[in-house]
Order: structure tokens, then sequence, then C-alpha cells
């Protein structure tokens, strides 16, 4: 034999470590680092409370539109200078948007960072915003999001979010906004929401080799001319759970895949148990070996890839199902998917599969966690909710303390199969009559905008 | 909720993979960043590469490349095994790309499904990927795990074949063909590198057909192929082993010859065919293809060098001057300066295969009211000008910063580097040679990019596709 058949155990496991984190107030802001000794490359990321959730309903897709806006010339140099000069130090400038925050980064060989944070803060605080400039931009996000409509899922999301949360809502809406919300603003919505939300000073995150940066001077160019300070950022919401499941289907005539949205409304970031909640939702969904993929594609072979999971922002959370499957085989998917959500709800997990959830989870703390973009994300974290420095180290206790019992709990309080709301993007000539013969509940065909 | 991605330039894809892809949100904001010990980057590096690097040849011709950090508690194992989609003969197009996925099946003494229950398991990362020129194996886990990585590599090196059943090639042929359908067939222009492929290589040459083959050789895959698939090309002297993380060599070394040493060489491993040389056509090919798209769009496409040559460091160079940022000509041209183009939808760039002149791919999608021939002739000109209108100095430098950046990047992680180490190793012999790549990309002059652009961007040897939106009745 030239196998060997005994698998081998672990090896002595090393302790784990989380960069040493370093906070500061300084010039009117606060900054946020992590030291990484030898590091030749740094990543240093602006963090605004002005995620999605504070653009006013009817303005969906503001942030975005903004964020492209920036680049178009600040008080200094027009567009074409400023993308010359911030891609001569190697970056470009990554603006990123989300319920919770507005974050724009740079990631330069740190010698550069200095004259990179310079020029970030330059786009952010001071951009000309000439009302052309931001009327072509908003034209082009439109046309972008079009382009991005055109592929299978956006509307399917759009469907399920409505749904869940109430399109009256802006949680309700799309994160991005839709084509004609984007297309619907004017300069001022733009310019308005700036002065609103862009010239408070925020948070500084810096990631890289500390001994090689001087946060004082990062801080004094991220945060001049900034006034204003924190604005309350709300409570949880409360999302109430459907009575009834129902069937919701979006026409897309000619797909030989259905997109697969199922989901309902679940609990905020900030909840007790997000620790059980994200291990039941890895059991289910989560992993390679979660329980959808396992029967959806490694038994059946109805698609490429299923997944599951609990997502949360500070005030809401939604649990999700997402996958594209074969459309002649939309109904007995959708059947098995919802059987199986049902069957985690009502017999809980086992130890088997939570062994892998939870050491899976713990080690990607590790694994996942080694570039200083990634530990800038988890910064990010810390300062989005309120938490620890040693909160990474905390999170891998609990992941690895979590038991059957807290976890099945958590699965059985917090799925709601009879709640789910299905959203079936494909072809409906095709799979309308089936997905009415699962009896899973009411079918409604999403009325298409024009 | 996932993030509409920003894809300043949407990458066609080259790449087939596994779909493991259920990395853990664990934060929200993705990507790398960079690390390396070199000198300020504004100066030229010495090196690319400023870690240690060994390899090791065992007796059954395994070579076994690591390079050990400390630095965090990880490490990275990598296979690259020298056979892709170039190795398919006619009617089995797909094949290197399906048996990937059955190399997740079980083996002789990993059941079926516990391959992924152990890595995950142990806490880590895994996936594969198969393109043009060779399939690549890796996961990366907590450091105490390594010795469970290695021992289920060569279990699937060496004993997949009894594992294999009729049952699990029929379900991971349906999976495969959903991967086919999601990724190329049920989404807008996701067709258009099964199209560029044979416009760019003739029929026989490998890189000739794409790597998710066709349905049709699809359906007719049968056991028996992939068995001997397997005999043929999953040999130790088909494979580099790399290691990179908290590990050293003695030990990654010890381990190989445990778990590997005694898996019989191949004497003969059959070459793709040769398509070193691929004739100018001396004639542009276009093609039209009018279909339900959002806006018309156009790619050009020429054959460059192959990747690793000092020709391609000009062309890496090259593409990024004329496709990579907002200060790149195509931004500069067709979106910002004439306006035709879609911002975000402007990009160009070098696929990086090796046993053959690489593609160069140049794309643009019309903004409202443009039409394609407009979109095509804008963009065809700014191709031209790469030969005519000399690259400056600040246009040199703003590319070879964003190369930089890029390439630090990669090497920030463990298994970045460990990706790298094994290309190297398995394409040109010798994993050190890592380190030559951003020295050389630095030393790329605006006379070398103009030269090269008048070699291989010539408009008589030019494929153009052009997408046309259908009329909505």
């Amino acid at each position: 034999m030239t196998l060997i058949a005994d698998r081998p155990g672990p090896g002595a496991a090393r302790p784990y470590r989380f960069p040493q984190v370093v906070r500061r107030d300084v010039a009117g802001g606060q900054v946020v680092a992590a030291h990484l000794p030898g590091q030749n490359l740094a990543v240093a990321l602006l963090l605004l409370d002005a995620g999605a959730g504070r653009e006013p309903v009817g303005s969906e897709g503001l942030g975005g539109v903004l964020a492209k806006a920036l680049e178009e010339g600040t008080a200094q140099r027009d567009a074409t200078a400023y993308a010359l000069a911030i891609e001569a130090l190697g970056t470009e400038l990554v603006t990123g948007l989300d319920w919770d925050t507005f974050q724009a980064s740079v990631q330069v060989p740190v010698d550069r960072l200095g004259a990179a944070v310079e020029l970030l803060a330059e786009a952010v605080r001071t951009p000309k915003l000439d009302p052309e400039d931001v009327r072509r931009v908003r034209d082009d996000e439109a046309t972008a999001l079009r382009m991005d409509w055109a592929n299978p899922g956006p509307r399917a999301d759009a469907v399920l979010r409505a749904d869940l949360f109430g399109v009256d809502n802006r949680w309700g809406r799309p994160m991005y906004g839709t084509p004609d919300s984007v297309a619907a603003l004017d300069v001022e919505d733009v310019t308005v929401f700036h002065s609103e939300w862009f010239i408070r000073p925020g948070t500084l995150v810096v990631v890289g080799d500390l001994d090689r940066i001087d946060l004082d001077a990062l801080a004094a160019s991220a945060f001049a001319g900034t006034v204003g300070g924190p604005v309350d950022r709300g409570a949880p919401i409360e999302v109430p759970l459907h009575a009834n499941r129902r069937i919701i289907l979006v026409d897309r005539p000619g797909s030989v895949q259905s997109t697969l949205r199922l989901g309902h409304p679940a609990p905020h970031r900030a909840h007790p148990d997000y620790v059980p909640i994200a291990l039941a939702g890895t059991v289910l969904g989560g992993a390679f070996t979660s329980r959808l993929n396992h029967l959806i594609r490694e038994v059946r072979g109805y698609t490429y890839g299923i997944r599951g999971d609990f997502a949360s922002s500070r005030r809401f959370g939604r649990f999700a199902v997402s996958s594209g499957v074969q459309t002649a085989v939309t109904a007995p998917a959708l059947v098995e998917a919802v059987g199986e959500i049902a069957r985690t709800q009502a017999g809980g997990v086992t130890e088997d599969e939570l062994a892998v959830a939870r050491s899976w989870r713990a080690g990607q703390l590790s694994v996942e966690l080694q570039s200083p973009r990634a530990i800038a994300g988890a910064l990010t974290t810390l300062v989005v909710h309120d938490l620890p420095d040693d909160y990474h180290a905390r999170l891998r206790e609990s992941l690895l303390a979590a038991d059957v019992a807290q976890v099945s709990a958590a699965a059985a309080a917090h799925l709601h199969p009879e709640s789910l709301t299905l959203v079936l993007e494909g072809d409906a000539a095709l799979i309308r009559d089936e997905l009415a013969a699962t009896g899973l509940g009411d079918l409604i065909d999403h009325a298409p905008t024009a | 909720m996932p993030p509409r991605p920003p894809a300043l330039i949407m990458r066609l894809a080259a790449v087939t993979a596994i779909n493991i892809a259920a990395n853990l949100m664990i934060n929200g904001v993705g990507c790398g960043s960079a690390g390396g010990r070199s000198d300020s980057v504004g100066a030229m590096p010495d090196s690319g590469y400023p870690w240690p690097i060994s390899m090791t040849r065992l007796d059954n011709g395994l070579r076994v490349v690591v390079s050990e950090d400390r630095t965090a508690p990880a490490v990275a194992v990598n296979l690259w095994y020298d056979v892709g989609s170039r190795h398919e003969p006619a009617g089995q197009t797909g094949f290197a790309h399906l048996f990937e996925h059955l190399m997740f099946e079980g083996s002789m003494h990993v059941a079926k499904t516990e391959h992924m229950k152990l890595v995950q398991g142990a806490g880590g990362s895994l996936n594969a990927t198969t393109n043009p020129d060779r399939t690549n194996y890796f996961e990366t886990v907590p450091a105490e795990h390594l010795e469970l990585a290695l021992w289920l590599e060569a279990d699937r090196m060496g004993g997949l074949v009894p594992a294999l059943t009729q049952e699990t090639l029929d379900n991971q042929r349906d999976v495969v063909k959903n991967e086919r359908r999601q990724r190329y067939e049920n989404v807008p222009y996701g067709d258009a590198w099964l199209r560029l492929l044979p416009l760019l290589y003739p029929p026989g040459h490998p890189y000739h057909h794409a790597t998710i083959g066709s349905m049709a050789d699809l359906n007719a895959a049968d056991l028996a192929t992939f068995q001997a698939f397997h005999q043929t090309y999953y040999a130790p002297n088909n494979a580099v082993l790399t290691v990179v993380g908290d590990t050293g060599v003695d030990e990654v070394v010890a381990l190989a010859e445990k778990y590997f040493g005694a898996l019989p060489a191949r004497a003969e491993i059959p070459p793709a065919p040769d398509g070193r040389v691929v004739p100018a056509t001396g004639v542009p090919a276009t093609e039209t293809v009018v279909t339900d798209v959002p806006a018309p769009r156009v790619y050009v496409a020429h054959r460059t060098h192959p990747f690793g040559s000092s020709g391609y460091d000009v062309v890496t160079v090259l593409a990024t001057v004329l496709g990579s940022g907002r200060g790149s000509r195509l931004y500069q041209r067709l979106a910002d300066g004439e306006r035709i183009a879609q911002p975000d939808l402007v990009g160009a760039y070098g696929v990086d295969l090796a046993h053959a002149p690489a593609p160069l791919i140049a794309t643009a999608t019309a903004r409202t009211g443009v039409g394609a021939e407009r979109l095509a002739a804008g963009l065809a000109e700014v191709v031209d000008e790469l030969a005519t209108v000399p690259v400056t100095a600040a246009e040199l430098d703003r590319a070879k910063a964003l190369l930089t950046t890029a390439w630090w990047r990669q090497m920030s992680t463990v298994d970045g580097r460990a990706d790298a180490l094994g290309r190297y190793a398995t394409q040109f012999g010798d994993p050190a040679t890592v380190a030559d790549r951003l020295p050389a990309w630095l030393a790329v002059t605006a006379d070398q990019i103009a030269e090269a652009a008048a070699e291989v961007l010539a408009a008589d040897d030019r494929v153009t596709l052009i997408y046309h939106a259908e009329e909505k009745s």
C-alpha cells in the first residue's frame, strides 16, 4: 500500500492573535489602527455614518452617486488630475457603502500613506460637485444599475427585500437603489447629502506598520475642516413576520435557470443570540457541507451552489437563501430547500454538524484575516458595532464554546419556515404551474415595472 | 446582503472553479492588500519575493516548494497539476474541469463529502480552479492542521480512482452543467470568452476551446475516460506541492515524503499539442452578435506573447496604461473624453496563459444612445494609438505604481504566495523566478510599449466581438 490510511490528528495549536489595536482621538475625529510590523503596504479607510440607512425614502442610491461624484474633481484639481495624482501613488479611491456606513479607502506602500490620505480627504471633504458633472454621474450610475439588473438576481433581491421590510421604508428598498430611483435624483439631493453627512469627522481606520506611520498627521489630514459630531443612530427596528408563506414570481423570459431568493426578517446585529444564530445559519447554509448545499447540489445536482445565512446591520437583519437552479427542477428544488429550513427549525443541529461549523468559523478568524485590507474590515466591525479591542479573540471563544442546545434553540427561535417569502425569478411561462402546484403558499405574479 | 460588484473591469470567465466560495463575510470589506519587505516601492526593488524559498524533488518526481513565514498561525497548501483544458482532445472539452470537481468527492480513505468537511472542520478555506494551462487545488488552514491537508491531497493524488463512481460522475456533471448555465448562458455577455477563443486560436490549437467545455461533450463523458485521465495526469512527477506559512522546510519535506513519497511516478505523461506558434492571419476577424443585452458592448482581442516572457511583461504594463483605472487611456478617451463608453465598464487586461501567445483583451460598453459601430471605432482607435502616440513618463509611472500595489496585494497572504510559487515552479521550473516578475515590469520602457503595440496589436490581426442589443418588440 502506497497511501497512509490513517488520518492524522492536529498538531499543537498556535495561540490566536489579533493585531494590537490602537485607538486615539485626534483633531476632532477618532483613529482606530492595527499594527502589522514589517508590512510594506498599508490601508487607510475613512468610515462615515452615511450608510444607505441615512438616505431619505425616495432618494435611494444617493450614496452611490455621491461616491462616484467625489472623483469628478475637487476644490483643488479637476477629475483627470485627481485620477492621475492618486493612481500615481499606486491606489484608486475605493468607495463602499452598506446600511450603516459609507467607506472610502486607499491601499499603498506605507511610505505613500500620508499623500494618499490627503487625496482621500480632498475628495471626500471638498469635492467640486459641479452640477453638470453630478447629473452625468447620476445618469451613468442609473445606467450601471440597469446593466446590473439585466443579470438574474437584483430584481429578485429587491422583491424579497420589499416583501420582508415594506417598500414604504428605506430598508425595504435596495441598498444601492433602483435604476429609476437613481435616475430621479437631482443635484441638490446629492449636495445636501454631502453637506449633511460627509463633513462630519467620522473614524479613520489605519492598518500597517505603525512604526512607520504618523497617525496624528493622517488624522490631521482626514479631519481637517470637519464640523459636527455623531448623530443618533436609531434603535433596532421591529419587523413583523408574515402570517403566511407566499411565492412571488418574477418573470425573466428565456432564463435557463431560476433564481431563488428565500427569506424572512431576523435579529439585528447586537442581538444576544448573535453567535448561536450565526452557527445555525452555517449548519443550514453557510459551509460547503451545509445541509442545503449538500442536498441541492451534492445529492440532487440541481445547482452550482446554494447558500443561506443570517445577515444583520445595526437596526435590522434577515435570514435568506439564494441559488440558481436549472429551470426544469425549479419546483422540486424549492420544495426541498423549504423542507430543509423547516427540518432545521424543528429538529435543530447535530453535534457532528456543529463541530464543523464552529471550528470553521473560528479558524476563519485566522485564515481570512491576513491582509491589511481584511484587517481594516475587522476594525470597521469594531467601530460600527461598538465592540472592544479583544472582540475577535472573544468571538473565537464564544464560537468554540457554543453547544448543540444553544444552537438548536437559536434555530428554533429564529428560523420561520411558515413565514418565508419565496421569490423565484425565471421563465414564468415554464415554471408558474408547477410552482403553484407545490402548495407552498399563494403565488403572486410580481408586476413588472416599465 | 451582497454588495453590487464594483467591477471596473469585467473580467471574462477564463477560469472555472468549484464554487466553494461561501467565504464568511466576517466583516464586510473583502479583498486583500499587500505585504512585503522590499525597499520603498518608488525605488526599483531587487526582488518581488523577499521571503525564503526552497524546492526539493522527491524520488518520485514530486517537487516540494516551501516558504516559511511565521507571521500568522496559518499555512497555505497548494498543488499545481500540469494539466488543463489545453490537453483535452476533440470531443472531450470540459473534462479537465469536470475532473477537478470529482477530486472533491472522495478517495481511497476519504469518504464522499468528507474532504470539504475535514478542511472546513479544521477551520480552513479551500478551492480549486481549472484554466487552459493547469489545474490547482488549495487550502489554507490553521497551522496545526498542515498534516491533515497533506494527507488529504496525497489520498486524492494516489487513490482517487477506486472511489470514483458513476453516481458521483453523474451528480458532478449536473453541477458543472449548472455552472455553465449560471456563469455563461444566463447572464448578458456571459458567452464572450467562449466566442473569443475560437476567433483567436485556430481549430486544433490547445486554446481553441474554453475550459468549461460544451454541453454535448459533458453529456458524453464516461467513467472510464475519467479513470484514465487521473492515471495519465495525476502523478507526482506532474505536480508541484507548495506550502507557505507557519512551518519550515524540514517539517514539510518530511511530511511530503511520508504521505506522497511512495506514490509511483508515471513514466510517460503525454504533452498537450504545441500551440506556441500561431501564424498571423493578416485578416481581421469580427463577430457580431445580436442578442438580449442591455447595451452594445465591444471586445477587442489580440494574441501577444506567452506569460513569463519579456514580451508579455511589456504587454502587462501596456494593458495597465491602456485600461486600468480612471487615469488609463481607455477611461480618459472613451468614458471621460468622448463620453461614448460607460465609465464602470471600460478596461483592458492580459489573460496570463503561458503555453501560447496569451490574449490581451480590451472592452467597452456603450453609453445610452451610442451605437456599437461608433464604440468599436473608438476602441480600435485608442488601441491603435499605443503604437503611434508615445506613452508619457506619467502614464508609465502610474501603471507601474498600480502594478506594484497589485503585486504586493497578492503577496500579502500565504495563499497568494503559495499559488504564485506553484505557478513559477510548474511553468518555469524554478519557484525563485517569482522574484523577477515585479522588477521586470518596473524595467519596461515607453519605447518597448510602442514596439510591442506595433508588433502584436496590428489592426490586420485583430479580433473584434460586437454585441448589439436586439430590438424589443
